[in-house]
This record gives C-alpha cells, sequence and structure tokens, in this order.
C-alpha cells in the first residue's frame, strides 16, 4: 500500500501536468440530478447491518434511530426517548418513548422492540458491550426499564448508538435485511462494493433532502481514481494527501479528538509479568521527572505542522474539547529549559558528557514504538525522538506490527491513538489496571485518588454530574493524570480529518469526530442539502 | 475400461489426501497466527469493550476452546459438508465463497482464456521468427511484465484509462448506484476490462516465453529441417509440425497456472475494488476469521487440483502417444 501511496504522490502530479496539455473538455459534471450522491467514506460492516451486533456504535446506524443522540456540539438531545431517568440508585433507567414512531416496513416502534434490542445486544457477542446490563422490561408501549448490574453513568452511550431493531423481523439474516426507523433504509447491498440507500418516508423526524445515495466501498486509491474521474461527491482522503485539486470539489476539514500520543509505562521493571507472560515495567518512563520532561519538551505546534501538514492541533489530554475535558491541564510546552530543570531537580544529570541524562547508573533511554505500517505515527516518533534529544533523553523510534508491540507494550513507549465520545475511555486508560490490560491501561498506571474520581463519576445519578468528576480525575489542583499530575502519558496532536465534498454541497457544521476517519461525516447526513441548481 | 478407473480413483484419494493435509497445515498455521480476531473485530472500540465482552465475543466464535477441539469439531462438521459460519461475515461459508466466486470466475476465465490465446501466439511468432524484429520486441514485453507486480499494472492501467482518458470505470463490478440486475452485460463487461487485462497481461508474458522456448527447439528439430529440406515454408512448418509439438506443454502449464491466476486475481481486485473471491480472502487473512480462510484454502485446493486434472486428462486426449499408454498412469 505503501508503494501505492508513494506512487500516487510522487508521479501523480507529474502525469497531471502532461495530461493538462491534452486537456479534455467534456469533463463529466458531477451529477445534474441533486436526489443521488456518491460517497467514499468508508463504514461498510461485513457482518450486516445488524445494530445488536455492533453496527452503528461507531458514527450513526442511518437505517436505525436510537433513543437519544448528540447533536453536532455533542450534547445529549432526544432522538427516540421523550423522557429518561435513572433512579433506584443509579440502577435503573425508566425511558418513555414516542409513540408516533414506524419502522420503514409500517409496523409501530413500542417499548418491547427496545426491551428486545437492548437484551439482544447483551448477549449476541458483538462490539456494543453490554455486559453489565441485568435485563430490559417493556411495562407499556412505550415504557420500559434498563436494569444494571452495577451503577456506571456511561451506559448511556448505548442509549447514544444502539439502534432499535423489529422485535418481529430480527433473526441471523437481519444484517443484510435491515429494517429500522432511521432516516434512510437500504435498498441493496452489493458487499465488497456499494450501497444504495434511500430516504424512508416513515420517519418521523425531518426528511432528508438527499433522497439516494450511493456508498462506495473501495480502496483509497481506487476511491481517489473515482473522485477524480468525477464519480464521486463526499471522498474521506488522509491528510497527508488533501493539498491536491479535485475538479469540482472543495476540501472540508473536521476537527476530531482522534488523538495520538505516547503511552509510559509507570511501574519499574522488576521482572513481574501477565498472567499470559508479558513483561512489565520500563526503569525510566517509571520516573515521573522523565514523563513531565518529555511532556514539556515536545513542541506540538510544529507536529502538527511538520507531520500533520497543519491538518490538526496539539493534544493534552485524552480527550480535548469534549464536554468532560479539564481546560486547566493544558500547558505551556516548547520548554526545553523547563525539561532540563525537571530533570535535573530529579537528579537526572549528564555526567559522562555522552549527550544522555543519567540517574543511579541508568541512561535515560527508551524505545517507541510505532504502528510500522502507519507513516503519521512514524512521523510523530521520528520528530519526538528528535525533539527530546536536547534536553538529554534518547528515544529510539521502532517500527512493528500490532502483534509485536502487543507482545512489547507494558515495557516500551508506544505511540497510540483513541479518541472516542464517551468518558469511559478515560476509565479504561487510566483507572488501575486488571491483571491482563493489553490496551487498557498498558502503562499500568495507579493513583489511588484518580481511582476514586473515576469510580464516583460512573456512580453519579446523571451524565452531567460525572462532569466534574472526570475533570478533577484529570486535575483536581492536587494530583491527576494529566501533565499537572502525573503525566501519565504524553499527548501529542489531535488529527483533522479531511473530506473532498461536491462544490454544490453544504454538509452544515459536523460533529467533532471519533478516532477512525469516514463514516462519521454521515452523523448529520439528513440534514445535507444540495446548494447549486 | 478398468485403467479408467483406476486413473480416477487414484486422482481421488490423492484429492482426498491433499485436502486432509492442507486443512491441518493451514488450521496450525493459522491458529499459531499472532492475529487476535476479537481485537480485529472491535477494531476502535477497543478501550470500550470489557473483558467480559471479549469473553462473549469469544464464545460467539469458539475461540474460547482449546485449538485441537475446534479442529476435530470443524473437521467433523467438514465430513459432512458443513464449511461452519464465517465470523467477519456472519454467514455461512460456502454461502460466502458462493457469491464471491461467481464474481471472481469472470474475471479469471476472461484473464486465463485471453492470456492462453494471445500468450501462445505471441510465443510462436517470436519462436517462429527467432531474433528478429518482433522477436525481440516480443521478448522485451515479456520480460518486464514478467517482472512486474499484478498490483502495480493495475494501478497504472487505472491511471491511464480510467482517470486520464476515462474509457473505463475506476471500480466495482458494474456501474456505481446500479443493481447486478439492471447492469447491462455489456456494462458488465466493461467493467471487466480492465482488471482482466491487467491480469492477462501478466498472465500472456509467462506463457509467451515459454512457448518461444519450445517453439524454437521444435523448428530446430529434425522433423522441421526436412520439412524444409522438402521446401516447406516457415509458416507451413510452424502451423503444420511446430503447433502440434508446442501446444501439450504449453496447455499444462495453462492449467499449471490456475495457481498463479488465483493470487493474481486477489492483487488485481485489491487495486480495482472488484469484489470477488481475492477480496474476502484478503479480509479473512487480516481479521483472523479461521472458518473463512480455511473454506478459501480448502475451494482454492480443490480448484488448482481440477486445474492439474484436467490437464492430464486434455494429455490423454490429445497426445496419441499418450493414449497408447493407457492402463500406465500419468
Amino acid at each position: 500500500m505503501k508503494i501505492i501511496y508513494l506512487f500516487l504522490r510522487v508521479t501523480l502530479p507529474f502525469l497531471l501536468f502532461l495530461t493538462a496539455a491534452c486537456d479534455r473538455q467534456e469533463k463529466k459534471v458531477s451529477h445534474n440530478t441533486p436526489e443521488k450522491l456518491t460517497l467514499a467514506v468508508g463504514g461498510e460492516k461485513a457482518e450486516g447491518f445488524d445494530p445488536t451486533l455492533g453496527w452503528g456504535s461507531y458514527g450513526n446506524p442511518l437505517f436505525h434511530s436510537t433513543l437519544l443522540k448528540r447533536d453536532a456540539d455533542l450534547n445529549i438531545v432526544p432522538d427516540l426517548a421523550t423522557e429518561w431517568k435513572l433512579g433506584d440508585h443509579q440502577l435503573t433507567w425508566t425511558i418513555k418513548i414516542r409513540d408516533d414512531v414506524l419502522f420503514s416496513d409500517g409496523s409501530p416502534l413500542t417499548a418491547g422492540d427496545v426491551a428486545y434490542t437492548f437484551n439482544t445486544a447483551a448477549t449476541a457477542g458483538g462490539v456494543h458491550d453490554l455486559s453489565n446490563l441485568e435485563i430490559a422490561e417493556a411495562t407499556s408501549n412505550t415504557t420500559l426499564i434498563l436494569r444494571l448490574k452495577q451503577p456506571d453513568i456511561t451506559f448511556i452511550q448505548h442509549l447514544i448508538t444502539l439502534g432499535i431493531v423489529p422485535e418481529k423481523l430480527h433473526g441471523s439474516d437481519y444484517g443484510r435485511h435491515p429494517v429500522g426507523s432511521g432516516p434512510y433504509k437500504l435498498v441493496r447491498w452489493d458487499e465488497g462494493q456499494q450501497m444504495i440507500v434511500e430516504a424512508n418516508k416513515l420517519y418521523y423526524g425531518e426528511q432528508p433532502s438527499i433522497k439516494r445515495l450511493v456508498f462506495l466501498f473501495a480502496d483509497e486509491d481506487t476511491a481517489l481514481a473515482a473522485a477524480r474521474a468525477g464519480q464521486i461527491d463526499v471522498l474521506s482522503i488522509p491528510s497527508s494527501m488533501a493539498g491536491q485539486d479535485i475538479p469540482n470539489m472543495k476540501l472540508h476539514v473536521v476537527k476530531s479528538v482522534d488523538n495520538r500520543g505516547l503511552m509510559f509505562p509507570t511501574v519499574p521493571n522488576t521482572g513481574k509479568k501477565t498472567p499470559a507472560g508479558l513483561p512489565i515495567g520500563n526503569d525510566v518512563t517509571s520516573n515521573v521527572a522523565i514523563r513531565k520532561a518529555i511532556n514539556y519538551a515536545i513542541d506540538r505546534e510544529s507536529l502538527v505542522a511538520g507531520v500533520l501538514d497543519g491538518y490538526g492541533r496539539p493534544a493534552f489530554g485524552v480527550a480535548d474539547d469534549l464536554p468532560w475535558d479539564n481546560p486547566e491541564i493544558r500547558f505551556k510546552d516548547n520548554d526545553p529549559e523547563r525539561a532540563k530543570k525537571i530533570l535535573e531537580t530529579a537528579g537526572w544529570i549528564d555526567t559522562n558528557g555522552d549527550g544522555i541524562c543519567e540517574k543511579n547508573g541508568i541512561n535515560a533511554e527508551f524505545t517507541v514504538l510505532y504502528n510500522a505500517k502507519d507513516s503519521l505515527r512514524q512521523g510523530l516518533a521520528l520528530a519526538v525522538s528528535d525533539m527530546l534529544k536536547p534536553v538529554g533523553i534518547k528515544a529510539v523510534p521502532r517500527g512493528e506490527n500490532w502483534d509485536r508491540i502487543k507482545r512489547e507494550t507494558h515495557t516500551n513507549v508506544v505511540v497510540y491513538g483513541f479518541g472516542g465520545h464517551t468518558p469511559l475511555e478515560m476509565y479504561s486508560l487510566y483507572h488501575s489496571p486488571g491483571p491482563e490490560p493489553m490496551y487498557r491501561n498498558a502503562g499500568f498506571y495507579s493513583n489511588p485518588v484518580v481511582d476514586r474520581y473515576l469510580d464516583q463519576a460512573r456512580k453519579t445519578t446523571s451524565f452531567e454530574n460525572s462532569i466534574p468528576m472526570w475533570k478533577k480525575a484529570q486535575w483536581d489542583g492536587e494530583t491527576g493524570f494529566s501533565v499537572l499530575g502525573d503525566a501519565a502519558w504524553a499527548w501529542l496532536v489531535n488529527l483533522d480529518h479531511t473530506y473532498f465534498i461536491n462544490q454544490c454541497l453544504d454538509v452544515g457544521k459536523s460533529q467533532m469526530e471519533p478516532h477512525g476517519h469516514g463514516w462519521p461525516i454521515t452523523a448529520n447526513i439528513n440534514q445535507w442539502k444540495w446548494i447549486c441548481n | 475400461m478398468l485403467p479408467v478407473i483406476k486413473f480416477l480413483l487414484f486422482k481421488t484419494i490423492r484429492l482426498a489426501l491433499l485436502i486432509g493435509t492442507v486443512a491441518t497445515l493451514s488450521f496450525i498455521l493459522v491458529s499459531n497466527s499472532p492475529i487476535d480476531p476479537v481485537d480485529a473485530y472491535v477494531g476502535d472500540a477497543i478501550l470500550k469493550i470489557s473483558p467480559e465482552q471479549r469473553e462473549i465475543i469469544a464464545q460467539r466464535w469458539g475461540l474460547n476452546k482449546p485449538p485441537v477441539e475446534r479442529f476435530l469439531a470443524w473437521a467433523g462438521q467438514l465430513v459432512t459438508g458443513d464449511f461452519g459460519v464465517s465470523a467477519i461475515f456472519n454467514e455461512p461459508v460456502l454461502s460466502v465463497i458462493g457469491k464471491r466466486f461467481v464474481t471472481s470466475f469472470w474475471l479469471m476465465a476472461f484473464a486465463w482464456s485471453f492470456s492462453g490465446i494471445t500468450g501462445f501466439c505471441l510465443g510462436l511468432s517470436a519462436g517462429a521468427g527467432e531474433k528478429g524484429l518482433l522477436d525481440r520486441g516480443i521478448r522485451i514485453y515479456a520480460y518486464t511484465m514478467a517482472s512486474t507486480p499484478t498490483f502495480w499494472v493495475g494501478i497504472v492501467m487505472l491511471m491511464v484509462f480510467s482517470v486520464f482518458l476515462g474509457w473505463t470505470p475506476t471500480c466495482c463490478a458494474w456501474p456505481l448506484g446500479m443493481s447486478a440486475d439492471q447492469a447491462t452485460i455489456w456494462q458488465r463487461l466493461h467493467h471487466l476490462l480492465l482488471p482482466a487485462i491487467t491480469l492477462s497481461l501478466v498472465g500472456t508474458a509467462k506463457i509467451a516465453i515459454h512457448t518461444r522456448e519450445k517453439t524454437i527447439e521444435a523448428m530446430h528439430s529434425d522433423y522441421a529441417i526436412f520439412a524444409r529440406a522438402q521446401g516447406e515454408t516457415t509458416f507451413g512448418i510452424v502451423f503444420i509440425h511446430t503447433v502440434r509439438n508446442v501446444a501439450l506443454p504449453a496447455i499444462t502449464l495453462q492449467f499449471a497456472s490456475l495457481g498463479e491466476l488465483f493470487g493474481g486475481a486477489v492483487l488485481a481486485e485489491q487495486v480495482f475494488s472488484y469484489p470477488g473471491l481475492g477480496r474476502a480472502t484478503v479480509e479473512a487473512g487480516i481479521r483472523g476469521d479461521i472458518p473463512l480462510l480455511l473454506g478459501i484454502v480448502l475451494f482454492g485446493t480443490v480448484f488448482v487440483f481440477t486445474g492439474n486434472f484436467i490437464a492430464d486428462l486434455i494429455y490423454q486426449l490429445i497426445d496419441p502417444r499418450m493414449r497408447n499408454r493407457a492402463g500406465a498412469t500419468p
């Protein structure tokens, strides 16, 4: 893939230049009919469009509607639900739903369907983790109760992402013939190739102005070629390739929490291993002074400019600019002097003149692992390594495949990327880990105060009430997992997601997108408008 | 009739043994692969999945059982004709293979016959006019193509014919936004054209080089020299004497190349987003879908075996010398 990419980057502009000479007059006008749009934004779910298996858990389920949803500013707003309330020591959600909703086959959507969806998803073994659900019960046609095993406010994410399926039509083949109550319905799906959808006339919300959508499922290179041939209206494209011009298309840049950062092993290597036999700990990065120095020394603005071609913004935490982000954790980076001072105070001094600090005979040296297939992560690892040299820290970048990285993740610094619309991610990354954490807190970070805030946050009575707790876990004035406190990670950048869209298309205000680029742009698709005649 | 039965029996036993071996070996390889299917499945949601949920997912695919037990269960099902359910497509393996193979079949059939015929003709004319201008041209073409990766040829073809010239579509098996039955046969052929030509360009090279060698050999043989001494023209020698002798190895090579065709199709389909078996294979491999991958491997085994089997049969049919040795297994 890398070769293809290089070919596109290097040879393409040259070939374009050549062919510009013999310009063709009759360049196809994209589409005269605004009723149909062709999108190349990925999103194919090979196992079918079944919400109980996880369709829609990322982005929106398109064919289905959910109890709640997030608006363009990520506020929680009602969709199917009219009232929702958490009670009984935070163990019971009581939800009232609209009584006027029909599935696209004309049958009514009842609380029974909602309960069925939740109960089925809990045991289906899909991407929705409903293992905390005791049972969902419909008490009338419009009221249902969700009983939880343990109090957990992050459960609300399932109310936002789990699309409701009709009980009587749901079966093993449902994913290939989904019927839901969303703004669009599936017309046909040619697996591995395309999907055609059209507006659902029975949709209870505002009718989408674009009646027919074709989703192309193709490789990046192929999709780009199709866009150049004038066949695509919305194309998701890596930011490294956003610098080009595509006839009749404009660049659309969306902010995201799709972050990249350095995970530090925060415990020393004492020879301990996980039950699966993976070694734990790193004697250099277990030192908080090292982790802070790295955070202050890095110049995030130049990472954005140099590695992301400007398509991004500096990252200071795992949830920058999301409602549960604590703005106090921002700090002035690109400050090598401060980094040096921190190292010196902690006893990391270069005594032998090799340019690398030592303490107790240990060099301030570690390996930074990154996924070798990902040129962006490679760029970040190399640039960070250069930035740390002047302060006396030797970071050795090494590209590996994921399976190798997984085996070495508890002993090395790793470039990871996360970012989602739920604070559950924060909990997974920073709460004291289980014996075999893998990606969930791979650095074995543990701080009882942070644990307490994170646990409290999950047990609060409403999502709004949980927000101060999430913020305190980052920094409460004395401690926290952010750089002001334990500096468990060094977050580097948040990517911008880049799209080429037809000049005649207005996609409105896009939501701040989660990790992963492509499908999430469809979150507000029923508000898209065609602005040319 | 006895020799025929003996021949078929021998082949059947061989196929059974082959399938058994391939199945066992592939299972050992796949289950030792470092890819964690659950990780591959949850993807971006990895932080939202608790260890309890991972258990549930593993259970759904039977991954919580030890490998030997899984293999025996799978093999037991296989004997009854049940290939299991693909983890990533959530659909029976046979139905996945069936759907995808239909699409791949036309691509492979086109590429295979096209490369066979043109490759043979090119090789024949190159060999007949050894060291001539035509020979040199064909050789340059063949050596270039034989050393070029299929996917690269694909990208170049895509750039030239689809993007710059706009003659061919950039992707897919039929026009975007249309359903398979709405698309006319011409539209489908139009979409098939570029991937098929890409695949045959490379295939042609191999058969051309091989045929050229054999033709030169035949042109220098005693019977060719004898014919020439009797006043036969080069054209006559080629068409009356050489073709017959060259055809046999060429046909063998062509049938034996079904395996490579399978591999080439994987790459070509990837480049042209042609939703055939090749793309399914790539998916199954990178996401650790053991039932599907094994299903495709077995399917491929039978496919290649059939190719060789047909070559053996054709040998018997077109070569009288083989027929006279009837009874001896080839």
